[in-house]
């Protein structure tokens, strides 16, 4: 082939490429714009159609097997589904049963379809919440994906369907650090139910890792179970990783009680600031006035986040702020600047101010105000 | 003989071109399969309702300003409601001439106070530490001028947080950026140190109390040359280089940062150009030189608005400005450039840096200056030529339209109009504009390692573009 011939075959292939991508885009566009305005304009006439069949629960109103397989109409469905309470969602169920939505997913979830589609239909299996499909999610606890892993959990979660509690608890030893983080959150959502299962799983693997157990005992403080308090304080106890005692002292503060209040006093003496910091914080997230005498010592610490948190703490108790005007006058200067951080942030330093101006200013708010304008120095401890 | 050398040349800078324009088609080709998955994950994968829980990471978002008092409340205001469970905002003022600070105080009821300042980075005298009383959790540095890389180290001396958002004080962040760029660390919080956005210009585009409500293409050439350009560069060829594990820069409009790591490389480097760059590849001799195990990641659906020069004088500096910080790097990382020890990032991100951005601008010079001279003298044959115009061109336009076509899923620019403007460009930009931006780049050569502090860039601010821009 000549020079002449070589260089017209590249020109000709370059433009036929430009061409044919070109024209690609123009048709990805046009497909997308009436994709995009078809789909909402039938989702706006199925949410019309399906709150027509929730007012009226034995309306004879058509909705018709081709429409209920329109993703449009999934879509409806789904709104519908997280905005309606009671006996509503007791009709949507049965439109999802009749029309058989929810095995419709979980064919496709089943099926070999593009990753696109499957995470679709886990997604619409989890937002549906129908029982029938419990199985379907079950088993896909299992699946490739971790995100189809983490909607089946959570659309079991959502269901509160009880015997995945173990399934998904058994599956923290084998999964990602994420994947474990999203099932927490799902396990959550089954509420008392799923704390001891939380805490078998705690006390059997806690010395061995630390990333899982965490997890597991911040859920267990989210779900606030005080069923779960003494089984926390064993395990804060025992435990030597540092993550999991600042996880159980976390959890202690959002169980709260007696026990917890007296377990977390007794980590102000730990020789690991961090226990030490999580400590007051937590005591303040219980909100018992008993410990501002901690508190109030913890004000002059060695540390910084010690001192601060505990004058955050101090702010969130019934008269802790009493304690921190009293630290205003400590000999501790690094003490005085952690109280009257906190009791500006708790908004006493504008009302001090709006009292000053006004000319009703109290010995207390002198004091607050002297202290906030001092000679700056950039130094800390 | 001269003859002779003059036709090698130019079919040398006919290779080069097909191997440039191969190599970025190439690269356009593995981020349509990256975005594709990430898309699928930004879409049904309701990460939002896990980053809203107390799972997600606080971060501390990181604001440098010098002489910003146009639109730093505005700015800041705006951030604040970025979407996010847990967020500080950390402004450093660094040595503004202008009101900046005045206007802080004022708009955040800021109050001077002692806080400890720990300089884990060095970095120039603090003035002062400020903490707003308000709704919003601000902290205000005031320091010395010197620099932006300064500043960003002073403020993440004060952040708080494990991990911090570094961004400039002129961006609009859109809906879900932050939740988005989380996402990524929160999937492999023990990895990921650094997950930077896609950046996109906010010329033409409409804007209402500091958020955008509409996006559209600028009317503008020369803004509308950069709209492609940034589509190109963050949808076409940064996630292919995450997805190698080679990202190379993580953009100083919007990078997150893990904490510990940048303090373990020791911060940003005053009086560098291209800071960010700087900082990114640092990450990786690091952390392979160390061989500890990392990620620096890619988030296409965590986006970014930025104002970009509106005419040819200041987008002439900020290239000079860029290739200098370019040119800078490479003469940092040598030893990294196609060395088999530092993996992807050695073979194919440096190696492609120094070979299509580094010398790209003298060989394209060559390419069209010279070439087209030896064509007239005869030195070289007109089947060469139409070769060179072919690979240039329509190699070049493929590699536009690729990036469009990645930008659809997007769904920014909805209007037809807008898609075909941006066709438009992607025609005509070989004819004149990239010559230009060839000539910038090659006067930057000659420019010397000038430390530089704040780019002069010509700015309306957030504030300002209440109406359809330019």
């Amino acid at each position: 082939m000549e020079a002449n011939q070589t260089a017209v075959l590249i020109v000709l292939i370059v433009i036929t490429i430009d061409a044919v991508l070109l024209a690609s885009l123009i048709i990805l566009k046009g497909i997308h714009r009436r994709r995009m305005l078809g789909h909402e304009k039938r989702r706006a006439g199925y949410m019309t159609l399906l709150a027509h069949h929730l007012t009226y629960p034995d309306s004879t109103e058509p909705i018709g097997r081709k429409t209920a397989e329109d993703p449009a109409f999934l879509d409806a469905v789904i709104d519908l589904r997280n905005a309606v309470a009671g006996p509503e969602i007791d009709t949507l169920a049965r439109i999802i049963g009749r029309y058989g939505m929810a095995g419709a997913q979980a064919r496709r979830l089943r099926s070999r379809f593009p990753l696109g589609r499957r995470l679709r239909a886990a997604v619409a299996l989890a937002e549906m919440g129908d029982e029938s499909s419990a199985e379907s999610l079950m088993e896909f606890l299992g699946d490739r994906e971790p995100e189809v892993r983490i909607q089946c959990a959570r659309g079991l979660g959502r269901m509160r369907w009880t015997p995945a509690i173990d399934a998904i608890v058994d599956r923290f030893n084998v999964e990602t650090p994420w994947v474990r983080s999203r099932f927490t959150s799902t396990l959550v959502g089954f509420g008392p139910k799923a704390t001891w299962p939380l805490i078998a799983y705690i006390r059997v693997n806690h010395r061995f890792e630390s990333a899982g157990p965490s997890a597991a005992i911040r859920a267990l403080g989210v779900i606030g179970d005080t069923q779960a308090g003494p089984p926390l304080i064993e395990i804060l106890e025992e435990a030597k990783d540092p993550e999991i005692q600042i996880a159980a002292i976390e959890a202690l503060g959002a169980v709260g009680g007696p026990l917890a209040l007296k377990t977390l006093i007794r980590e102000f003496d730990s020789d690991d600031w961090r226990l030490r910091a999580k400590a007051a914080t937590a005591i303040g997230d219980i909100g018992d006035p008993l410990a501002i005498p901690t508190l109030a010592a913890g004000l002059e610490d060695t540390d910084w986040w010690v001192r601060r948190n505990s004058a955050a703490a101090l702010t969130r108790l019934p008269g802790g702020q009493w304690a921190l005007y009293d630290a205003l006058a400590s000999k501790d200067r690094y003490a005085q600047d952690a109280a009257a951080e906190a009791l500006a942030d708790a908004g006493e330093l504008i009302a001090a101010r709006s009292r000053e101006k006004s000319g009703t200013a109290t010995a207390r708010d002198q004091a607050l105000l002297s202290h906030m304008t001092p000679e700056y120095s950039m130094t800390g401890s | 003989m001269m003859l002779e050398i003059i036709r090698w040349v130019g079919y040398g800078t006919i290779a080069y071109f097909a191997v440039m324009q191969a190599y970025l088609i190439f690269l356009a080709v593995v981020s349509g399969t990256v975005l594709r998955r990430n898309h699928h994950m930004s879409r049904f994968g309701r990460v939002s309702e896990m980053l809203s829980s107390n799972m997600a990471p606080p971060v501390s978002i990181v604001i440098p300003a010098y002489n910003e008092a146009m639109g730093i409340v505005e700015s800041v205001r705006s951030m604040s409601i970025v979407g996010y469970p847990r967020f500080e905002m950390v402004v450093v003022n660094d040595g503004s001439t202008d009101e900046t600070l005045e206007r802080l105080i004022e708009a955040f009821e800021l109050e001077r106070v002692q806080i400890p300042y720990r300089p884990d980075l060095e970095t120039a005298p603090i003035r002062g530490i400020y903490r707003g009383r308000g709704t919003v959790d601000i902290t205000v540095i005031d320091k010395e001028n010197a620099g932006r890389a300064d500043a960003l180290n002073a403020g993440i001396n004060v952040a708080r947080y494990p991990y911090a958002l570094c961004t400039d004080a002129d961006v609009i962040l859109d809906a879900g950026c932050l939740v988005n760029a989380m996402q990524r660390i929160v999937e492999d919080r023990e990895h990921v140190v650094a997950v930077g956005g896609n950046i996109r210009p906010l010329n033409g585009s409409t804007v209402e109390l500091g958020h955008l409500v509409k996006a559209s293409v600028p009317k503008k050439l020369v803004p509308r040359m950069q709209v492609l350009e940034y589509v190109r560069t963050f949808l076409a060829s940064r996630p292919a280089w995450a997805r190698m594990g080679a990202l190379p820069l993580i953009s100083g409009a919007f990078g997150v940062w893990k904490r510990s790591a940048v303090l373990a490389v020791g911060g940003f480097t005053s009086g560098h150009m291209g800071e960010d760059m700087d900082l990114t590849m640092r990450m990786h001799r690091y952390h392979i030189d160390n061989e500890i195990p990392y990620r620096i990641v890619y988030e296409g659906a965590a986006v970014i608005w930025t104002e970009v020069p509106e005419n040819l004088r200041v987008l002439r500096r900020q290239r000079i400005r860029w290739h200098r910080g370019l040119m800078m790097a490479v003469r940092d990382f040598m030893p990294m450039t196609f060395n088999p020890r530092y993996g992807s990032v050695g073979m194919v991100t440096w190696a492609g840096m120094f070979l299509f951005e580094y010398l790209a601008p003298i060989i394209e010079f060559i390419g069209w200056f010279v070439v087209p001279i030896a064509w007239a003298v005869g030195a070289l044959d007109t089947t060469a030529m139409v070769m060179l115009l072919a690979i240039a061109f329509g190699m070049g336009l493929m590699n536009s339209l690729v990036a469009l076509m990645l930008d659809e899923s997007y769904g920014y620019f909805n209007s037809a109009a807008d898609t075909s403007r941006l066709v438009t460009m992607a025609m005509i930009e070989n004819f004149g504009f990239r010559q230009i931006t060839v000539f910038w780049r090659i006067r930057a050569l000659f420019g010397g390692r000038k430390v530089q502090g704040w780019g002069n860039m010509e700015r309306r601010g957030v504030a300002n573009l209440g109406a359809r821009g330019a």
